[in-house]
């Protein structure tokens, strides 16, 4: 059974003039014990598509499906609060700029404390207090943070990046998610930082079986970590399948470019010779192509990608065009 | 079936504009807008506008009510005061005391405050430090009680109370623009400028004043309504304006000791001074939601 | 050949305490000593306080050296001149949100080096500065545009016109590249390249990212802490690393050389 089955997901910003479609039909499956990579450039519609997963977006977006389930319940049919409820117990995220996300003015213990779930704490409310600050001491040693009594009574300002980020990973496990969506965890980091926290999500991942949906701008940083990757162009699906598949012989065009400029297929090409890359730039919300919104970009467009593709499979392996690479491998 | 725009041409407006399409969006904000130019208007050309002038004495017609009671004359549209003055005429030539002053006062704190705010910003050490705390002492003493020091000084009358009003109002402008001028430095791009040779007042007259005169604009409206209340106070307490002129805050104070004959007396002034504060706030409130969406757009 | 830039025992030390007893001084960057040919990239990478900005702001002229002195074509150039200096070494900047004034149009943003440090007239200018716009690849209507109605790429790309537009002989881009998405930093690579065959430039990269490093530079030069840990050749360094700091590197961008 797919933990979480999303059909064809829109997501459109109203306005009065002409309502823009920030995410055109996507489709994602994640299963138990999965590492999906989400891979898509800036206005790729990415963050949108994790925020209306966890049902954070505000009112001037609308959000309709042809199917959202989670553990084989229809999320679609139920109210709001229902939705919430399931939800906010199963699935966690994390943000970039973890130091911006915690509250400035508390310290970390009484951040953590805060976000335990009361569920867990058993004994008398007098008790309640204590039970919290050692139910915070255990998270932080879940994310491999041994030297506590340092962090606790620190405020974010006086930690580094990676160790905010370990914090905020540790408060989003304290409801016991299924689902861990990290939005571009590592953004803002040096490369040796990213991979102790690219460690320490796919240790979670093993130990406790904790799906996660890995949300990046970079393929290549990417690949060393999932199983699966999806990928998303300007709101629209492109193409998704196992890493294996999408790194070596990626069917889309688009993901095709995004190989090309990743380093490591650029270590063949002669030092200072041109890279290959796709002309253009990406479209921006008011301005969006019809059709296929890769098309002004593409090499292989034709006439009839202004009829958005419809998605085909192979073996798996997904993608949406109409003229794909499929028959050159 | 024609179109008269095949392409449809996008406007693409400067910040400024920006800032103003956002501010003509919130109708209660437009409306603060138009009673403030309303104000502006009365308050520069009151001479022309007024039927009577404020001090002509009209003895057969002392203490008339409105024109809207029954005892009222439509020839004095607002009534008359004890003195059988025109309310309306000493309204309207109160707006260009207590509002037109205030207006006054506002700009030449801004332009004293954003002139020693600036040296401030520009040079660094004791130097700046100085400057930008040497007033103060001042914020820490409230306007009124300033401007009643003053005038144990130097006499009453209204150019003392403006002084001390001035006074107030300079360092709340020094330390904004120190603030926004230092921020405006860390920024790349007057580095870029600075690298290209530009010297330090080309830099603040293309590159740090264009992008912080809305938040100075925002600070002096805040700063004019409390300007208003000032005025109008001390004109109240008998320290600032005197009689007879028309100023709101006096017209008060004469009006008290015949609050329960003639009760218009005081509640116009009043009223008149609670417009003008609201619509100064509206345009202050709208100034700073505009800036903010703006931000966010 | 004589080199473009010659760089001697160039160092900044900053003053930490306000005692007048006891002067503590932190060392940004210890003397060092480099050269840069035209048509040539150097790379400088190192982690952050590793002083590669520092270096970046010395040679652009935004901070002065403590010791040392920088030749440009045997000519020293010198520290607080920036007249002098601006015609021959430019400076793009990491976060193209904040390179850009935001209430100029890129007419008046490219406008303003000319002003200052030239002599055309009007029309000179204004040539000139469609000359440019089209070189990056942008269109002479964008004159008359706020930088707010671009993208990120479109910025970084003017932030290269106003660079390019004196004719200088030395850019140096600082992590210039770090926040493009992959598609658009390919473009601009491309870009820098074409511009560097056609005007004979030397560029010096700031950057963390190995693998642009290695495509793009002939040179490296190892930082950290202030001091150089190693230099020379870019293909000789990443596939020999001799010092641990520059391993420690490599391993942690999972970076080899070889094919898989």
């Amino acid at each position: 059974m797919n933990l979480l089955d999303i059909r064809n997901l829109s997501i459109v910003l109203k306005s009065e003039t002409n309502p823009i479609l920030a995410v055109d039909r996507v489709s994602l499956t994640m299963k138990e014990g999965e590492v999906r990579g989400l891979v898509g450039e800036s206005g790729s519609g990415k963050s949108l598509l994790a925020q209306a997963i966890i049902g954070v977006l505000d009112d001037k977006w609308q959000v309709d499906a042809d199917r959202f389930h989670w553990r084989g319940q229809d999320l679609m049919r139920m109210t709001l609060d229902e939705r919430k409820a399931i939800i906010s117990k199963d699935v966690a995220m994390i943000f970039q700029e973890p130091m911006a996300c915690l509250d400035p003015t508390m310290t970390i213990g009484e951040q953590l404390a805060e976000a335990v779930d009361c569920d867990q704490l058993s004994g008398y409310f007098w008790q309640k207090t204590q039970q919290r600050k050692e139910a915070a001491v255990g998270l932080l040693h879940k994310v491999g943070i041994k030297t506590h009594k340092i962090c606790l009574d620190k405020y974010p300002h006086q930690l580094t990046e990676a160790l905010c980020q370990r914090v905020m990973i540790a408060m989003a496990l304290a409801k016991r998610p299924i689902l861990l969506i990290a939005d571009e965890p590592t953004a803002a980091m040096e490369s040796t930082n990213q991979g102790q926290i690219f460690r320490l999500l796919a240790s979670l991942n093993q130990l406790k079986n904790m799906s996660i949906l890995l949300i990046s701008h970079d393929l290549e940083n990417v690949t060393h970590w999932t199983n699966t990757i999806t990928v998303m162009y300007s709101g629209q699906f492109v193409e998704a399948g196992t890493t294996k598949q999408i790194f070596e012989q990626p069917f889309h065009p688009y993901t095709r470019a995004l190989v090309d400029s990743s380093p490591k297929a650029n270590m063949g090409l002669p030092t200072k010779s041109r890279l290959s890359a796709l002309p253009g730039s990406i479209p921006i919300l008011q301005h969006l192509p019809i059709g296929c919104r890769l098309g002004p970009r593409c090499p292989r467009a034709q006439q009839e990608c202004v009829i958005a593709p419809k998605v085909r499979n192979s073996h798996g392996h997904q993608f949406s065009c109409h003229f794909s690479l499929m028959g050159s491998y | 079936m024609a179109r008269d725009k095949i392409y449809s041409e996008e406007e693409f407006p400067s910040p400024l504009l920006q800032l103003w399409y956002n501010f003509k969006q919130t109708p209660v904000v437009m409306i603060g807008f138009s009673c403030f130019l309303f104000l502006t208007l009365l308050a520069i050309f009151s001479p022309l506008l007024t039927p009577y002038t404020s001090v002509e004495n009209n003895l057969s017609f002392l203490l008339l009510p409105p024109a809207w009671h029954s005892d009222g004359n439509v020839s004095f549209l607002l009534g008359t005061d004890n003195l059988g003055r025109d309310m309306l005429s000493r309204l309207i030539h109160g707006t260009s005391l207590t509002f037109g002053l205030s207006f006054i006062v506002v700009l030449i704190s801004l332009v004293i405050g954003v002139l020693i705010g600036s040296i401030s910003a520009l040079t660094s050490g004791i130097k700046s430090s100085f400057l930008n705390h040497f007033l103060d002492v001042i914020l820490s003493i409230p306007s009124l009680l300033l401007a009643i020091v003053i005038v144990a000084i130097l006499g009453p009358g209204l150019s003392n109370t403006l002084w001390a009003i001035i006074m107030v109002l300079i360092p709340q402008f020094v330390h904004i623009t120190r603030n926004a001028v230092t921020e405006e430095f860390q920024k790349d791009y007057v580095l870029a400028s600075r690298l290209d040779g530009a010297s330090s007042l080309r830099i603040l007259h293309y590159s740090v004043f264009p992008n912080i005169v809305e938040k100075l604009i925002s600070q002096a409206t805040l700063a004019q309504s409390a300007a208003i209340l000032d005025i109008a106070a001390l004109g109240f307490l008998g320290l600032g304006a005197q009689i007879p002129m028309p100023e709101w805050g006096a017209m008060l104070k004469s009006g008290i000791d015949l609050f329960y004959i003639a009760p218009w007396t005081v509640y116009l002034p009043g009223l008149a001074i609670l417009f003008s504060v609201v619509a100064t706030n509206l345009v202050g409130e709208g100034m700073r939601h505009a800036l903010k969406m703006r931000k966010e757009a | 050949m004589s080199s473009l830039l010659q760089v001697s025992n160039l160092s900044k030390s900053f003053k930490l305490s306000r005692n007048w007893f006891n002067q503590k001084t932190f060392t940004a960057l210890e003397p060092i000593s480099f050269e840069v040919q035209a048509h040539q990239t150097l790379a400088i990478v190192g982690e952050t306080g590793s002083g590669k900005s520092t270096l970046a702001k010395l040679l652009v002229g935004a901070e002065l050296p403590t010791t040392g002195n920088i030749k440009l074509n045997g000519q020293t150039l010198q520290p607080g001149n920036f007249k002098q200096r601006c015609q021959h070494v430019r400076m793009i900047f990491q976060d193209s949100g904040t390179t850009l004034n935001p209430s100029l149009t890129i007419g008046q943003l490219l406008d303003e080096p000319l002003q200052l440090n030239t002599d055309l007239t009007d029309e000179g200018r204004n040539l000139l500065i469609r000359e440019t716009l089209q070189k990056v690849g942008l269109l002479a209507e964008h004159m008359s545009f706020y930088p707010h109605m671009f993208s990120g790429g479109q910025k970084q790309r003017i932030s290269l016109a106003r660079a390019i537009i004196l004719k200088p002989q030395v850019i140096i881009l600082d992590e210039a590249l770090a926040s493009l998405d992959p598609s658009l930093r390919s473009q601009m690579i491309n870009l820098l390249l074409d511009l560097q065959q056609q005007m004979g430039l030397a560029y010096i990269l700031i950057s963390h990212n190995l693998g642009i490093v290695r495509h793009f530079s002939d040179k490296i030069m190892v930082l950290c802490n202030g001091q150089v840990m190693e230099m020379g050749d870019t293909l000789n360094i990443l596939n020999q690393p001799k010092h641990q700091y520059t391993k420690k590197l490599i391993m942690s961008q999972r970076f080899q050389l070889s094919h898989r």
